[in-house]
């Protein structure tokens, strides 16, 4: 059986065309590939310049990939169809707060996708939106606020609800923990293995907190410099990591400093 | 000998509706050569703590403390003129986002001789010049910056986040100050920059015998460089000890909860098992509630807690509760 998502050979490589005769090219991404299935979580684990972010937008289509192709349930997804792409591809961001128009109510805000995406009627959006916020641990009378009116944890959970409306089947999450004070991440982390257990979602995890790593992810993808460094099971990379460059991020770390 | 000894500080916001209490009964003390961490979530009052003790809160906030000594000198008996000779004379803050505390019109060297006093130079005014260029390069290579003349002539703009931060510590350490607040130093920074700040923090603690006040957010981001530790909770003292303390025993059910809510920390629990988390966000300034205000979502709270409870100490461990965790370990 084909994987939920199968990304295969994708690289990028930006071309400064100032340059007429020597183009002058940088590759941020090297080739790489890697699978991912339903109810599974893949982390992707690397300092600022290595590539994690580019990916991240090559995953939701926001940059085409120089080579390589994506694929969803065994089928391309091409770089212009974004119809496609968006119901079943979601991100979100580090900083949910700026991602959310302050002009809106948090109902015009979530109506926007199901109007690009959906043909539901107005009322059949506001019975799926009040059971949306329901599902991400807001009051359906939440719908009528607007972003200011929230604080940063539960900015974060309108954003995910955004993220989860259109029942999509992956969910990249870019940083999206780091910014949460401690007891509210705790939260956020349970409501995302929650989400993950009800509606089978696969999440592609961007983090630098090895902690929620470990605690979030099956598989994990360490980049330096885009180059894969290491790819396999999260247990296995962080008990045993054979490259130099995992061994130091687990040290700068001190993972193993709260042994009880 | 205590170098900071602060105890009951209140702070208040003046507002149309009376005075809103921003800081409660939060009691502190710093001994010489110490580093301690101030932990607590956003809202929870510590970096309003550290302006109120360098002393650069506007009139709109009303400061009182039953103590505030500063090497045993009552820093409220003093006139602001006077205080702030003392403060600017020994202690020295650095912020968050460095990139954006740092003039971005003037060189970065530029902005480290401002900090170079003209007191600190001996020699005539025709040697100054080239002094406080030495004195500059001199700060630049405590703070680990090698490649001391391409820094100097950078502009902020021009250097990653964690080499500002690394200018702002050499522009503190100008006037070599005995307490050193560090507000956060390394928010929005990678754990490879993190240890980096942090170590030279380390360093400068072990060589130069400076006090640190490690202000953070996260527990469990400071607890490998810090000795004793102070949690806060919107704006109450929580709980206070040496770090093995907090971590082996905590007696708050706060400072319980933030540990269990730590991936981190919990290295045994298995992957994708339930975090314990408290419900509930942190009440907001408009919205306090009364008494100890871990009330509403503390998993211990009784009809006692809308008492502000009253710090008790076990061995130098502090615990502001009324139904501590002390006899459950």
């Amino acid at each position: 059986m084909a994987s939920l998502l199968q990304v295969e050979n994708i690289s990028k490589t930006y071309t400064d065309k100032n340059y007429w005769f020597n183009h002058r090219s940088k590759t941020v991404l090297q080739p790489l590939t890697f699978e991912l299935n339903a109810y599974q979580t893949l982390a992707i684990v690397g300092e600022i310049g290595s590539g994690k972010s580019t990916l991240a937008k090559l995953l939701v289509g926001a940059e085409s990939p120089s080579t390589g192709c994506i694929k969803l349930n065994g089928q391309t997804l091409d770089n212009g169809n974004f119809k496609q792409r968006c119901q079943h591809i979601r991100m979100i961001f580090q900083d949910s707060g700026t991602t959310l128009n302050p002009n809106l109510t948090i109902q015009q805000l979530l109506t926007e996708p199901l109007e690009l995406n959906t043909q539901l009627t107005v009322d059949q959006q506001t019975v799926l939106i009040q059971h949306t916020l329901q599902q991400v641990g807001l009051l359906a009378e939440h719908m009528n606020f607007y972003p200011h009116m929230f604080s940063g944890g539960q900015k974060q959970r309108i954003s995910l609800a955004r993220a989860i409306i259109l029942q999509p089947q992956v969910i990249i999450l870019d940083e999206a923990l780091a910014s949460l004070d401690p007891s509210l991440r705790a939260q956020m982390i349970n409501l995302l293995l929650d989400l993950q257990q009800q509606m089978g979602l696969a999440y592609v995890l961007i983090s630098h907190n090895l902690g929620i790593v470990r605690h979030l992810s099956d598989d994990m993808l360490v980049l330096e410099n885009g180059r894969v460094v290491e790819y396999g099971k999260t247990s296995q990379i962080l008990t045993k990591p054979t490259h130099y460059y995992t061994q130091k991020l687990i040290i700068n770390q001190h993972l193993q400093l709260f042994k009880k | 000998m205590n170098l900071l000894d602060i105890r009951n500080l209140s702070i208040e916001l003046k507002t149309t509706d009376g005075n809103i209490r921003a800081v409660d009964r939060v009691s502190l003390t710093m001994k010489e050569g110490e580093v301690r961490g101030l932990v607590g979530e956003s809202g929870s009052g510590k970096s309003l703590l550290a302006q109120a003790i360098i002393g650069v809160l506007d009139e709109r906030w009303i400061v009182h403390a039953d103590r505030f000594h500063w090497r045993n000198q009552d820093l409220m008996l003093l006139t602001p003129e006077q205080r702030k000779n003392i403060i600017t004379k020994d202690v020295a803050m650095i912020f968050q986002e460095p990139s954006s505390c740092l003039d971005p019109i003037k060189t970065v060297g530029k902005q480290l001789e401002e900090a170079v006093a003209d007191q600190q130079l001996s020699g005539f005014f025709w040697q100054r010049k080239q002094q406080r260029k030495t004195e500059v390069v001199q700060l630049l290579h405590k703070v680990g910056i090698k490649n001391h003349e391409q820094c100097y002539h950078s502009y902020p703009y021009q250097l990653t986040e964690a080499f500002c931060q690394r200018v702002m510590i050499a522009i503190a350490l100008a006037k070599k100050p005995i307490l050193l607040i560090a507000d956060e130093p390394t928010a929005a920074m990678e754990s490879k920059n993190q240890g980096q700040i942090f170590r030279l923090l380390a360093s400068l603690n072990q060589l130069k015998h400076m006090s640190i006040l490690l202000i953070s957010h996260d527990l469990e981001n400071v607890t490998h460089w810090t000795q004793t530790i102070t949690v806060m909770y919107s704006g109450q003292f929580v709980e206070a000890g040496t770090t093995e303390q907090i971590f082996a025993h905590p007696f708050h059910p706060y400072t319980q909860a933030l540990l269990d809510s730590s991936p981190n920390a919990n290295i045994l629990i298995s992957a994708k098992a339930k975090l314990t988390a408290l419900s509930g966000s942190i009440p907001l300034l408009k919205h306090l509630p009364i008494g100890c205000r871990l009330g509403p979502r503390c998993p211990r709270a009784q009809k006692e807690c809308v008492i502000a409870p009253k710090t008790q100490n076990f061995h130098g461990h502090q615990v502001n509760c009324h139904y501590s965790l002390k006899d459950e370990h």
